[in-house]
């Protein structure tokens, strides 16, 4: 299996193969790696990498894994080179952008109007939860296309914010 | 002192009006003692450690704080229910209402803390600052009397003098502040303090304060019984804070010398004796670059960083309030304490470091927390647990302890290495990048300390990075190996911690 891995905006390709009694041959853009891996809980690996030993816990989703070792933590995003993962990443960074909350929380202000035009960066509305107030900012420019929430309302995770194109 | 000493009498059961990790330590302290406990919990926290823990408890309303843990009601209703004889109020919640002190008096309660009389007095920041003037005790200079309205403010903005602070008369803990530089920003400052002080406290007039620039906030911890014996167990160092929220504390601290320390403990005992004060309470102050002690305000309840007290000084402070409210004379005078090492402490918050502290409530799918030599871990939650939203986001208090402060460091380091949480962010890498920041293990911090350490690079670490794209393209394997089954709950539960906005196209991709 051949994947591009992201973190933090730098990808390598990754390729993996093996995985008898938990031993694989990685290589990471090229560079060869003997991995032994061990299952220790549902969420949790020991890897012996070349004689080095990593304790690491993680949860893989569609996509993103989170990946906690050495007490930091990395959002590793996996596309399947093989597949053409860059042609689907062009057409999200175009796409209208559905803007989910990402904790529940009450929604203190709304800082635009529909159609208004916002900047990249720009505060989109005010979320508080755990006794604190949070500007949420738009992720890239456009222009507000549709607003689902008022002021004062309670939102549960996940649920639809805002609609930019 | 006034009031008579009531006879020592044992608690059988204290009920703790509280929850999260003080409410563990209240109800460890009771067990250590042979004392049962009791917790009260919304109905957000019907699993929570504190619950798990106690010997009764007793629900107390819906989520929402202002419909539970705030409830005076609620709260003395379950005492009554499991016959409790004496309250903890922990921090924060009811711990600093006089009202509710009074309420467990009238209701034959102890309350462990001081009287309620002594809470109201202290309680208004102004009328400490008088009451430490009377003392002797230097106070930052600035307004004695709380000031209503926005032509005396102006007024007084004018005598005291900028840069100066703006604070709530009825506050504390750091809410309500503002920070004014000059005279240009004062306007909208007011503005901005009189109805963040109104909404907190109900109340919505201030006081101006000089500010003191690249101070340390440096406070000391008192214990006194009701017998008129007062001591104070040293000093503790709270400079790095974020928002006025403390991050990382620590005993002794390294800017303190001899001579400040003894300076300081005299003056906390001075002015705890004169009014009268009973059971445990820090005084916190400012010290400027040159050494002068100004003195802040009072916190008449046990501290969040009360364990790196505990562990200089060998002491379980929280015991000893149970045993003061007890009764029981103080079992050490102030000759018998000393500081043994250095204790480093770390709040580990549910919060996303990367993206502006956002809060990141949530199931914890892993929480496994360090252990070793002189290492503690105050933890309020446990793996599996739901991080709820409805309340302050601390997590557990990580403490190190070690003969010098460098080796408090070394195993601070460690431990968080060894602290494992997945499902929600947390400040953990935060931690580790302040631990590791050249200015704190040169003892050079003040409170811009965190401005500091976030502009400065974070060295990424080549092989930690090799290892996590190497994990994450294995797990992505195996996965595709097994027969899936719908995903388990605990990584359906982390999908919607991991960013600050999830993105997706028109259609299914």
């Amino acid at each position: 299996m051949i994947v591009d891995a992201t973190v933090a905006g730098r990808t390598a390709r990754v390729e993996v193969t093996g995985g008898e009694g938990g031993r694989y041959r990685v290589t990471v853009d090229g560079r060869a790696l003997t991995v032994d891996q061990s299952r220790v809980g549902a969420h949790e690996r020991s890897l012996l990498v070349d004689g080095r030993s990593h304790d690491v816990s993680l949860s893989l989703q569609d996509d993103r894994c989170t990946v906690v070792l050495e007490g930091r933590a990395f959002e590793v995003l996996l596309g399947d080179a093989a597949v053409g993962d860059a042609g689907v990443v062009r057409a999200r960074a175009t796409g209208p952008v559905r803007l989910l909350a990402p904790m529940p929380g009450k929604l203190v202000r709304l800082l635009v109007a529909a159609d208004q035009e916002v900047a990249a960066g720009q505060g989109l509305l005010v979320m508080e939860a755990m006794k604190m107030e949070n500007e949420l900012k738009a992720p890239r420019a456009g222009r507000v296309r549709e607003i689902h929430v008022a002021e004062r309302q309670a939102v549960e995770t996940g649920a639809l914010l805002l609609v930019l194109e | 002192m006034n009031a008579p000493a009531p006879a020592a009498r044992a608690f059988r059961k204290v009920l703790v009006a509280n929850r999260g990790e003080i409410a563990v330590r209240v109800i460890r302290a009771c067990r250590d003692l042979g004392i049962a406990s009791v917790a009260v919990y919304s109905e957000a926290d019907r699993e929570a450690l504190h619950v798990r823990r106690a010997d009764e408890a007793y629900p107390i309303g819906p989520a929402p704080s202002r419909e539970s843990y705030l409830r005076i009601d609620r709260i003395l209703e379950a005492a009554a229910r499991a016959g409790a004889d004496a309250v903890h109020p922990g921090y924060g919640f009811l711990a600093e209402n006089a009202d509710f002190a009074r309420a467990c008096e009238e209701a034959g309660l102890a309350f462990i803390g001081p009287r309620s009389e002594t809470i109201t007095l202290m309680g208004e920041k102004t009328s400490a600052r008088r009451l430490a003037v009377e003392a002797g005790v230097p106070v930052v200079p600035g307004t004695l009397e709380p000031v209503a309205g926005v032509a005396a403010i102006a007024a007084e903005a004018a005598r005291v003098g900028y840069p100066l602070m703006l604070k709530a008369a009825a506050g504390g803990g750091g809410k309500g502040m503002r920070l004014v530089k000059d005279a240009s920003e004062l306007e909208a400052a007011t503005e901005r303090a009189r109805s963040e002080a109104q909404n907190a406290f109900g109340d919505d007039r201030v006081y101006l304060e000089r500010a003191i620039l690249k101070a340390r906030h440096i406070e000391i911890q008192v214990l006194a019984d009701h017998h008129g014996n007062a001591v104070h167990l040293f000093e503790r160092e709270c400079s790095i804070q974020r928002r006025h929220q403390k991050i990382v504390e620590e005993s002794p601290s390294p800017f303190v010398t001899p001579e400040l320390r003894a300076r300081m403990g005299a003056l906390a005992v001075a002015l705890v004796q004169r009014i009268g004060y009973r059971n445990a309470g820090t005084l916190e102050f400012l010290v400027d670059q040159d050494r002068n002690p100004y003195f802040l305000e009072m916190n008449t309840r046990i501290q969040v960083e009360h364990p790196v007290t505990e562990m200089v000084t060998g002491t379980d402070l929280v015991g000893l309030q149970i045993r003061i409210a007890q009764g029981e004379p103080l079992p050490f005078a102030q000759g018998d304490l000393r500081q043994s090492g250095h204790a480093i402490e770390c709040r580990v918050y549910a919060e996303d470091p990367d993206r502006g502290f956002l809060p990141s409530p949530g199931l914890l799918a892993v929480f496994r927390g360090p252990g070793g030599p002189g290492i503690r871990d105050d933890a309020g939650v446990y793996q599996g647990f739901t991080v709820p939203v409805h309340y302050d986001s601390l997590l557990s208090k990580l403490v190190a302890h070690g003969a010098t402060r460098d080796d408090a460091i070394r195993r601070m380091r460690r431990a968080l290495a060894e602290y494992t949480v997945l499902g929600i962010h947390t400040t953990l890498p935060f931690l580790d990048r302040v631990l590791r920041h050249e200015a704190f293990a040169a003892g050079e911090v003040d409170t811009g300390f965190v401005d500091r350490v976030f502009a400065t690079p974070d060295d990424a670490d080549e092989r930690a990075w090799e290892i996590a794209v190497t994990a994450a393209a294995i797990e992505r394997l195996e996965q595709r190996r097994r027969t899936r089954l719908a995903p388990p709950e605990a990584e359906r539960g982390s999908a919607w911690t991991r960013a600050g906005w999830r993105e997706r196209a028109g259609g299914r991709l």
